[in-house]
């Protein structure tokens, strides 16, 4: 059943040796020419083992266009933590948005749209793009532990963002690769684009260097308008008087407990909760980077910290950083490079109520809401202090480079480790729920080693032409691994032990003393993905005027299926310099050329379920206990019926990506333009698709899914007031990135599938919302049409005077899903940001503009609160009231009044009543900055001094009614829990000399 | 030169082992090739379906909101699912009840059984501890419980889909199948399972020698479905039929053997302890699925309780589903009931079957296993074992068919046994009213909480045949559940149930 070791590369086998022995004839011709060459030393830092990604990069390095609009320095001043912050909306394509502005949670990066839809967090998973440092392909979470997940709310863990593990001090350049002809190299892990970050390279002049940039700012509290249970009392009698007579809708309605007595002061007196809830948050930090070492060795060592608070619940993110690099040059021929990366991270978390019981996977009763109430909400704040929750986070990323220089010919072995573990541990006391302690512990840790090499050889074929040859093989072993634990009562609030012993050499290491036998649960689960890729690569280079280049590349995946286990791809990329073909003479070109790459790449499984086929496993729970092993404590083994079935032949998803594109800098003012068209076919993907129900499964995993992705991307600036004053200088830069997405095709030649209340269709957009059309409201019973003797109804419940009018799409006189159209969407068609930066003097003044277009968000927020009679009391994650349910949000005025109490649901979210316009522009960020350096600059022995001043998240323009647009979830729903992005200031300085 | 071939030769390391490299053993899941290999995967597999069964019963605890919530005899204070469920507005657009329209997961138990019923004898030929003996128990069970699963479906939506074998490489849709006969096919196979299935396990049954996997009889007690079992299906399944003269035939070969299984009558204080009948797993629960404490398979989910509890039994302040006090009053309407009765100043007698009977809540208490089997009401994690049916529901059962068939006496025996349980003098028709009557309030009363009420309503009205409005619904199908859209729109051979088109 397995296929064999692939053929064409035991032709490329052949072919690597033929060109090592080609080598090794040309070494002893070209000795004398070898000699000369090594006085010569080539710069160190080409032994960064970096892989060139590019055609481009190879051939036309001076006149590439960063894809990154602003420089690191600039990104550097504006405090934050996360790799998601610094890029957001930066690059033309790159779509980042904040869905929660509590500080250092884990967020999504999406290049050039989806390609596949979004239904939960783990299909978020799927759409990231792989993040490079210096030739490490970073490693994250996987979302396998949501297997044991009541709730898709938070995964376990410590959730902290790992892609906060590098400082931005020590970062040279950070690019977004988006076209085959980049990212092809990297193989599949950058079907969904790369982020390349690169770090500084130490001196070589023998001094030593230092560099120091620190700031320190706040976060500002929120204004908020409070309300309290008079305000909510007065919302909902308006329903009351509308629908009832007597004030109860019928002789079971309740009306709640904390509304009805208007002596409770609790509830009824000054709302003034906000004060504890809201803060003030101090954000810092601090970076100190030392570098020295001449030309043979040299080193750098740097040490961060930095702190991001965020505005409510004290919620904070620290990181602390250390980073080292060393190269060295022990022989002429020999090249060695090490840096280590180090991060710690610590993050207090959000309050939440719900975020706490969908870890419990337990609701308490939900009758009596936090108060309002200051001093009620601050004892319950003291309740919380008697707990704890630790989390935290070690990062270590690290390589080893070895390089072997002979002429033109270069071997390159890197060995990669990345690294990361998570720790939560965790406490809550008695008093804060219906006297049940809890406890829980999670260890987990992602781990990737990859094992690298690359022969390179620069072939001069004659004066005009040259051609580079590079054959590379590639292993990579990931695992994932978590233990988990957590337990109900405890004996009292003082035994917080851990659940789990960290050596767990000892037999009785699960076994806990102060929790009952019977309420703890463990899990210990892990998973391993191992990667294996060949390519080899040839770049033609014609006259400095034409370049085309071949990458041929096999990939074998652990989680393919055996007998599908090995895909080969091909990209070819070709660029023609039109600056040296037609413009050599023309001094308004700086330079112009024409970039075009077609080519596929793989798209890997993220489970390794897939590899099996069919399977048996122990999905055996139920819904709100899917964590049930078994029967009668014998485990068991049944096939996925909960994941779906899985057959043979699932051959590798893959994407094709063509794009187009030019690019031209003139000597005038500056200016640079640069477009990008593209095509981004991703075909072949698996869906679960509902059926086989008869056979017990929700799903069938079907191979089939096509998804394209059109977009057009353009970055253009230059200096608006350049160089006719000298002191004054005005540059403008916008990127703007325009993504449309089309399913075109499903699995089995479907035409449309509903999965999770959204509905896919061949034609249509992958991210559309799906809902039913508001027209108004029955304002009689007289009103609602009959057709044939049969009144409209809602899936056979008869409407009613205060029912909605729903459009009747198929116009049966019958509203059910048939009648619910897809509508909108939530990955914004146009995503993008302005800048401009002001100069005066030694002055600067930097202002820049982020915005999405074409966006919509569900207002779930509202629609809960609307349908009041069904979430209270209903004993379900959306009647959990947080303490904001206090705070006065949205318009209330865009609202008919509707019969709450109707069987039709009449405040359903799925409706669009509750779709919003979710466009914007903010002013992300202004800063106002003095180069001191020309006053310091002698006693610095030439160094540099920069102090600035900036504040972020200044202002929002936008329709949409709810708090901000931008912390809206994964599927463009804002159910009003998420901490909002805060407005902060800072000042800082940068020195270095 | 020597340092490039040294280097060619470092090269080259990886270039070896790589398919090793990926074939990766999966710790989360058991590949076709690793499973049917020895005895402890026929067990895992079978525990499978038993677990796949308990499941399918106590999702949305689907078991009680089938059984009683669809009665209507339960008041609804809050949720509005419920509330649809007992006005019969089965369409109703809400999650709870898209689930309980949904018979996938009873398709999975049919599923694993159908692949254990294939792939097990496998297993025989690969490990020789596998005995012919234990297999053919196992088959036995697993047959048991895919007959017991489509008669379960067959309940809730009539005609269903027969599906026989797994399939797995040749999935196809098929239409339903016609109740009758697809009754007629469960009672064969249920006879057929029961030959094979022992009156206890690990017992030295004549049916099932030695000690069951290895384990002892306490360790199967309650939890695995025994001869007695079948022979309760097939009465159920008889009665549901109107095949009143197999119920008593049915019936009475478990009146005969039920002390073979260890089987006892259940006092009212053992039945209403919270670490009683229904607490952990044994013998008496004729057939049932537990939750047992000790093994940590307590839930917050999948329990009576869950619905029933409420203050000041458990911290919650309003139960999902309550039994109105003129409810309670007119169905335990006789003096000196252990179960309820109320004195004549309408205090009730004892709070076991229901507590705060005088608050706005009486709470249904009969079944609360709050964690060990305890009365703290702090926590509501339960240990209640689901119970399918117990000897007071066979015996009452074996009334029922002997008064259908003119039996008089027998019934009248069968329904005194019970009546005698529970302190209340023998039946008599002055006192009584119609012995049917009676047998079905006795019913009502004994079995309240325990998923029976809905379709004993069903067989009292076809027995009965006097309440139009029942009977209309009977005649037009619309006891039955409709099916759920995606089941429909996934086969189209499928149609829906006429009363809910």
């Amino acid at each position: 059943m397995k296929e064999k070791f692939p053929t064409p590369y035991n032709v490329g086998i052949v072919a690597f040796i033929f060109m090592s022995l080609l080598q090794l004839q040309l070494f002893a011709s070209h000795k004398d020419g070898y000699i000369n060459r090594s006085s010569k030393l080539r710069l160190l830092q080409d032994t960064v083992p970096k892989l060139l990604d590019s055609v481009f990069e190879l051939n036309f390095k001076s006149v590439r266009i960063n894809s990154v609009q602003k420089p690191v320095a600039d990104i550097e001043t504006s405090g934050n933590a996360t790799i998601h912050q610094f890029l957001k909306g930066e690059a033309a394509g790159l779509y980042v948005t904040e869905r929660s502005g509590e500080p250092g949670t884990p967020n999504s990066m999406f290049i050039r749209g989806i390609s596949t839809p979004i239904f939960s967090h783990k299909d978020v998973y799927h759409n990231q793009p792989l993040v490079v440092l210096d030739g490490i392909p970073l490693v994250g979470t996987h979302p396998f532990s949501y297997m044991i997940q009541a709730y898709d709310l938070d995964r376990i863990g410590p959730e902290n963002n790992l892609l906060s593990n590098i400082d931005l001090s020590n970062i040279e350049s950070i690019e977004v690769l988006k076209d085959m002809a980049n990212t092809a190299v990297y193989g599949p892990m950058a079907a969904n684009g790369v982020i390349k970050i690169t770090s500084k390279k130490s001196v070589t002049d023998n001094k030593k260097r230092i560099s120091l940039h620190s700031f320190v700012g706040v976060s500002a509290r929120p204004q908020v308008t409070t309300i309290n249970g008079d305000y909510e009392n007065r919302f909902r009698q308006q329903f009351y008087d509308l629908y009832t007579t007597s004030g109860r809708y019928n002789d079971d309605d309740t009306y709640p407990v904390y509304l009805s007595d208007s002596l409770n002061n609790r509830y009824y007196g000054p709302s003034n909760w906000s004060d504890s809830y809201y803060n003030n948050g101090l954000n810092y930090g601090v970076n100190a980077n030392i570098s020295g070492g001449g030309s043979r060795s040299n080193f750098q060592f740097s040490l961060g910290s930095l702190q991001n608070a965020g505005i409510a619940d004290d919620a904070k993110f620290q990181k602390y950083n250390a980073r080292f690099q060393l190269d060295l040059q022990p022989l002429k021929w020999l090249f060695f490079h090490t840096s280590i990366n180090g991060t710690r991270l610590n993050r207090d978390r959000n309050r939440n109520l719900r975020n706490r019981y969908a870890m419990m996977a337990y609701l308490p009763d939900l009758s009596a809401p936090l108060a309002p109430n200051k001093e009620t909400y601050d004892a319950y704040l003291l309740e919380q202090d008697k707990g704890f929750d630790n989390n935290f986070s070690n990062i270590l990323d690290g390589n080893v480079g070895i390089s072997v220089q002979s002429g033109k010919f270069q071997l390159k072995s890197t060995l990669v480790a990345d690294y990361n573990e998570g720790f939560r541990d965790l406490f809550y006391a008695r008093t804060l729920m219906e006297e049940n302690s809890f406890a829980a512990n999670y260890y987990g840790y992602n781990q990737r080693l990859v094992f690298n090499n690359v022969a390179l050889y620069d072939w001069k074929l004659n004066d005009h032409s040259s051609l580079f040859l590079e054959g590379a093989s590639i292993l990579q072993w990931d695992t994932h691994k978590y233990n988990y634990a957590y337990a109900y009562k405890g004996v009292n609030d003082f035994i917080k032990i851990n659940l789990l012993r960290f050596d767990d050499t000892h037999a009785d290491h699960l076994i806990s003393r102060a929790f009952p036998r019977q309420l703890v649960y463990k899990f210990l689960d892990r998973t391993r993905h191992n990667l294996v890729s060949f390519y080899s690569r040839g770049t033609y280079n014609l006259q400095d005027k034409y370049t085309a280049s071949l990458l041929l590349r096999y990939d074998g995946s652990s989680n393919a299926q055996p007998t599908e286990r090995w895909l080969f791809t091909p990209t070819l990329a070709l660029g023609w310099n039109l600056k040296n073909e037609f413009l050599q003479d023309n001094s308004l070109y700086e330079s112009f050329k024409i970039r075009a790459s077609a080519g596929r790449l793989g798209v890997l499984n993220l489970y390794d379920n897939v590899a099996q086929g069919p399977n048996y496993t122990a999905q055996i729970g139920y819904t709100g206990n899917v964590i049930v092993p078994g029967y009668n404590a014998f485990a068991g083994l049944v096939r996925p019926y909960e994941d779906g079935w899985i057959g043979y032949d699932m051959p590798w998803a893959y994407t094709d990506q063509l794009n187009v594109g030019f690019d031209f800098q003139l000597s005038k003012r500056r200016i640079y333009f640069s477009l990008d068209a593209y095509v981004k076919h991703t075909k072949n993907q698996p869906l679960g698709i509902p059926s086989l129900a008869e056979y017990g499964y929700a799903y069938n995993l079907a191979s089939g899914m096509d998804v394209k992705n059109t977009g057009i991307e353009v970055s253009v600036g230059g200096d608006i007031i350049g160089n006719t004053n000298r002191d004054f200088r005005w540059n403008s830069g916008i990127n703007l990135g325009f993504n449309n997405n089309k399913l075109t095709a499903l699995p089995g030649g479907l035409d449309e599938v509903v999965i999770h209340d959204r509905k896919l269709k061949v034609g249509e957009r992958i991210d559309a919302f799906w809902v039913l059309e508001n027209q108004g409201m029955f304002h009689a019973d007289a009103e609602v049409p009959q057709v044939n003797g049969v009144t409209k109804n809602y899936n056979g419940i008869t409407f009613k005077a205060g029912d909605p009018i729903w459009a009747d799409q198929n116009g049966d006189n019958r509203i059910s899903s048939e009648d619910r159209v897809m509508q909108g969407n939530f990955i914004p068609k146009v995503a993008g940001s302005w800048q401009n930066n002001f100069f005066y003097r030694n002055f600067d003044l930097k202002a820049s503009f982020y915005f999405n277009l074409g966006r919509n968000i569900l207002n779930q927020e509202m629609s809960d609160r609307f349908n009041f009679i069904n979430n209270e009391n209903a004993n379900n994650m959306n009647s959990v009231k947080e303490i904001t349910y206090w705070e006065k949000r949205g318009d209330y005025g865009r609202y008919p009044l509707y019969n709450p109490w109707s069987a039709v649901n009449a405040y359903q979210a799925t409706q669009d009543l509750f779709l919003e316009n979710g466009s914007f522009l903010k002013l992300r960020q202004v800063s106002l900055g003095y180069n001191l350096s020309d006053i310091v600059g002698a006693s610095l022995d030439g160094g540099n001094l920069y102090i600035y001043l900036a504040a972020n998240n200044l202002f929002t323009l936008s329709k949409y009614s709810g708090r901000d647009p931008e912390v809206a979830n994964y599927m463009g729903i804002d159910q009003g829990h998420n901490m909002l992005l805060p407005r902060t200031y800072l000042m800082g300085f940068k020195l270095n000399f | 030169m020597k340092r490039i071939l040294f280097y060619l030769l470092f090269l080259s390391i990886p270039f070896s082992g790589c398919e090793n490299m990926l074939d990766i053993e999966p710790t989360r899941v058991v590949s076709e090739e690793n499973m049917w290999e020895k005895m402890e995967d026929t067990r895992a597999a079978l525990m499978g379906v038993y677990g796949l069964t308990k499941s399918a019963l106590v999702d949305r605890n689907a078991f009680w909101l089938y059984g009683e919530v669809r009665s209507g005899e339960f008041a609804i204070p809050v949720r509005r699912d419920l509330r649809a469920i007992a006005a019969n507005e089965l369409n109703a657009n809400d999650v709870t009840l898209e689930t309980l329209r949904n018979w996938r997961r009873w398709y999975a138990v049919v599923n694993a059984a159908n692949i254990f019923l294939e792939r097990s004898p496998e297993v025989l030929e690969k490990d020789a501890r596998y005995t012919v003996n234990n297999h053919q128990v196992d088959m036995a069970q697993a047959r048991f419980l895919r007959a017991f699963a489509y008669f379960y479906m067959s309940r809730i939506w009539g005609d269903v889909p027969l599906i026989t074998s797994a399939s797995e490489w040749s999935f196809n849709n098929k239409p339903r199948e016609e109740k009758g006969k697809l009754l007629a096919w469960v009672e064969q196979e249920l006879l057929k399972a029961a030959e094979d299935m022992p009156f206890r396990y690990s017992n030295n049954d004549i049916k099932q020698q030695g000690n069951y996997y290895n384990e002892q009889t306490s360790r199967w007690d309650g939890a695995l479905a025994t001869q007695n079992s079948a022979y309760a299906i097939l009465a159920h399944l008889s009665a549901w039929q109107g095949n009143y003269p197999n119920a008593a035939a049915y019936t009475a070969y478990i009146d005969e053997n039920y002390s073979h299984s260890n089987i006892n009558y259940a006092t009212t204080a053992n039945l209403t302890s919270s670490s009683g009948f229904f607490y952990d797993k044994h013998s008496s629960q004729m057939f049932g699925f537990p939750g047992v404490w000790a093994h940590v398979e307590a839930a917050f989910t999948g329990h009576i309780e869950e619905l029933t509890l409420a203050a000041p039994v458990v911290n919650k302040s309003i139960p999902d589903m309550y039994m109105t006090k003129e409810t309670v009053v007119r169905v335990f309407d006789e003096a000196k009931d252990q179960r309820f009765s109320i004195d004549t100043l309408g205090n009730p007698l004892t709070e076991v079957y229901f507590t705060n009977f005088n608050g706005r809540y009486p709470i249904f208490s009969k079944i609360k296993c709050i964690m060990a089997g305890v009365s703290d009401p702090s926590f509501r994690i339960f240990s209640s074992a689901l119970v399918f049916t117990r000897l007071e529901d066979v015996t009452l059962l074996r009334a029922e068919a002997l008064a259908v068939l003119g039996e008089r006496n027998g019934a009248v025996d069968m329904l005194n046994r019970i009546r005698e349980n529970r302190g209340l003098l023998p039946y008599s028709e002055e006192a009584n009213g119609d012995l049917i009557d009676a047998i079905f309030q006795e019913r009502h009363r004994e079995l309240m909480g325990e998923g029976h009420r809905w379709y004993d309503m069903v067989r009292y009205h076809k027995i009965k045949n006097n309440d139009p409005d029942f009977v209309k619904l009977i005649n037009e199908g619309g006891i039955y559940w409709p099916i759920a859209e995606p089941l429909l729109q996934q086969n189209t051979l499928l149609e829906q149930n006429n009363y809910w088109k």
